[in-house]
């Protein structure tokens, strides 16, 4: 099993016509991912990789009972394409652009929610249910099937992250990359909700980074009774106060965002955590037998 | 009651917090440095209050080399306060109480030739010395538990609001779900005056409206005050703007532009290339892709005796020569450079292509200082390949990379 994603899910892939639309079709098509329907206004009746392009989401989902969106546009148009899917009846929207304004986001959540919708991003690389399909560009070596589920608010560290677990045979459910932006469509804390209810995910790798308050819910989640066992890797130890390290909620304001703050956290909440990346497989591997595998 | 000395005592203060509002009763003192990069200066975010139907007072602007402003002002006493992007300016002597002509040139000069956060102040606004009845707290913020805006106010305003109760707050979420009726129940229990409370709200969903339609991420009046006269008005004001709205709001277009042109030709380009750049204390210039990862490198870096020169995310339209160019002039003429590390785990990003860019860039630069590289990700088998017909070696791992990068460093 899996959460949200897997080689049943019908995928729309909005700006199908675009470089990166067009790289994902092959991409992620041979990896496994089930794309149905294009969509890209004005080119409407053309085919992309033999994909069958329309001219709205409503349009796709009629023909091709299409359930799942992925947003390649620019992020000055994800709002109105992420909304276009969700009311056109998808219940997983996906996009993965940055530099997309605040607002923009909120409004997308707040949509979503309305409608019964998960929206994933924005400022991630996507999901993953390796050996199934993946919603994204990650490198699919990086991945192998298996009971660790991940959540992670960085994508490249993520992909660094599974590498390892993979090179060291611990293999993942489903890897959600929630995004580094202060407003997600979907939170940590809504992540390993869907993970805790998998059947299959024995215990949850949590990848996280200074600033935010993303880092207290896993420790709430993990203090729960019943909750499946957690390891935790934050990077920015070392970064300086007061500057945003890229992501806009990497910043380090109060004590309560630093690295030190957030480590001592999650260890009080029984989470496994990680020294630095070069500990992750031995903290992953703690989880897994606290979960008896 | 509050009076004209607190007032004093409010302003030395206030100017020292800046409320993000991310979780419960948390102020940060915003960075010494370099200010906050769309913060913008406190005229300016009066003027957009003022645009907003929210009173400010009617303070006159004096410009660095323009002295004559200051005859504008003809009534005394003023507060004349430094106009920088950073906090902590009234601790640092940027407000001061003026009572006359003679003393305003004399402090204006003094203020122009101050550092503040790092930053001179170019301009200084000249505000009215107010009789203060009472100063109040309120601020709208992005806050993820909200999901989306916030709305923050404390009965006491100004300095106490650091050390007392914490501000009740208000989850507004998106803009259209204001209502009225459910910050009066939060403001209830705190706030008794139900004439002053009725303006609260009122103000509240103008700040609401207005942090949505002008991409704000941040904004913030403290102190609010209420004057011996019954008005409220705006003493203070910090906004911090959205940057990524620049292509919808002028005013967030015109504050990129000005850091753009405050940065010099080497970080201008980079800005041009929407690298992020973070000037660090080390001698490893670490070229990298994407935030988390970056770090994750810094503190490995650390974590081996070493120390970057930087944080430095090329991640935004980073496979072509171009893109990087700028990054590697940067770092090869920063004199604290000692070794550049390049460390990219791309997805998104083909490696093939990066790789390709990294041999154009070798070829391009003259600076002798050593490049160590880790490249991962998407077509990274074809690396060692393109790497090897100008004999640079790709790591397979990050220890690796970082280990090599720190022994080089020291070295030199």
């Amino acid at each position: 099993m899996s959460i949200l994603l897997d080689s049943n899910s019908r995928v729309v892939v909005q700006g199908i016509t675009g470089a990166m639309g067009t790289f994902f079709v092959s991409d992620s098509r041979r990896y496994g991912t089930n794309i149905v329907a294009g969509v890209s206004p004005g080119r409407g009746g053309g085919k992309v990789d033999g994909v069958p392009v329309f001219e709205s989401v409503a349009a796709a989902v009629r023909k091709t009972k299409a359930d799942t969106a992925m947003v390649f546009v620019p992020p000055t148009a994800v709002r109105s394409a992420a909304i276009e899917a969700i009311e056109a009846g998808c219940r997983l929207v996906v996009a993965t652009a940055d530099e997309m304004p605040v607002r923009d986001a909120i409004e997308i959540r707040a949509v979503a929610k309305a409608n019964g919708a998960r929206f994933i991003g924005p400022n991630t690389p996507g999901l993953i249910s390796p050996g199934k399909a993946k919603m994204g560009f990650m490198p699919s070596f990086c991945y192998m099937p298996g009971h660790m589920g991940v959540i992670s608010r960085s994508g490249s560290l993520s992909y660094e992250a599974c590498k390892r677990l993979t090179l060291a045979g611990i293999g993942q459910s489903t890897v959600v990359g929630i995004g580094g932006d202060p407003v997600k469509g979907t939170t940590a804390m809504e992540a390993l909700e869907l993970f805790h209810a998998d059947p299959d995910t024995k215990a949850v790798m949590y990848l996280g980074e200074i600033g935010g308050t993303e880092e207290a819910a896993v420790a709430a989640y993990a203090k729960r009774p019943g909750a499946k066992p957690v390891a935790a890797l934050i990077v920015g130890a070392t970064a300086p106060p007061g500057k945003k390290m890229g992501h806009a909620a990497a910043l380090v304001g109060s004590k309560a965002d630093s690295h030190e703050e957030k480590n001592r956290m999650l260890s009080r909440a029984g989470v496994h955590t990680a020294k630095g990346i070069t500990n992750v497989v031995a903290q992953a591997r703690a989880a897994l037998k606290r979960a008896g595998l | 009651m509050l009076t004209l000395l607190v007032y004093a005592l409010t302003a030395l203060f206030h100017d020292y917090l800046l409320f993000l509002g991310m979780n419960q009763a948390r102020y940060i003192s915003i960075q010494k440095k370099g200010g906050i990069r769309m913060m913008i200066l406190e005229h300016e975010a009066k003027r957009l209050l003022e645009s907003a139907g929210i009173t400010v007072p009617k303070g006159i602007l004096i410009r660095s080399g323009n002295f004559a402003e200051s005859r504008r002002v003809k009534q005394f006493p003023v507060a004349l306060k430094a106009q920088v992007r950073s906090g902590g300016r009234g601790k640092q002597g940027g407000i001061v109480r003026v009572n006359g002509a003679v003393r305003l040139k004399a402090v204006a000069k003094k203020l122009f030739s101050t550092e503040f956060g790092g930053e001179m102040p170019e301009s200084l606004l000249a505000d009215p010395w107010l009789p203060v009845d009472r100063e109040l707290y309120l601020s709208v913020t992005v806050d993820a538990a909200a999901d989306g805006y916030v709305v923050l106010y404390s009965p006491n305003g100004g300095v106490e609001v650091e050390g007392g109760a914490p501000p009740v707050r208000y989850h507004v979420g998106a803009p259209w779900f204001f209502r009225a009726h459910n910050l009066r129940a939060i403001l209830e229990p705190v706030e008794k005056d139900f004439q002053l409370r009725e303006r609260v709200i009122a103000l509240a969903q103008r700040l609401v409206d207005m942090a949505a339609a002008q991409d704000c991420t941040t904004v913030e009046i403290n102190p609010l005050a209420r004057l011996k006269t019954g008005e409220l008005v705006a003493l203070d004001a910090k906004i911090v703007y959205d940057e990524w709205a620049h292509y919808r709001n002028a005013g967030i277009a015109a504050q990129r532009e000005g850091i753009r042109k405050r940065a010099d030709k080497w970080l201008r380009a980079c800005l041009d290339m929407q690298h992020m750049y973070v000037k660090l204390d080390g001698n490893i210039g670490l070229i990298s892709g994407g935030a988390g990862m970056t770090m994750g490198a810094m503190d490995l870096i650390h974590e081996y005796g070493g120390k970057p020169a930087c944080f430095f995310d090329c991640s935004p339209g980073p496979t072509s020569t171009r893109g990087y160019k700028p990054a590697f002039a940067l770092l090869d003429h920063d004199p604290a450079v000692r070794v550049i590390l390049v460390s990219v785990f791309g997805g998104g990003t083909q490696m093939n292509r990066v790789a390709n860019a990294m041999k154009e860039n070798m070829a391009m630069r003259k600076s002798k200082k050593p490049v160590v590289f880790r490249l991962d990700g998407t077509f990274v088998d074809q690396v060692p390949a393109i790497f090897s017909t100008y004999g640079a070696f790709n790591h397979d791992s990050l220890e690796g990379a970082v280990r090599e990068a720190v022994r080089l460093a020291k070295k030199s």
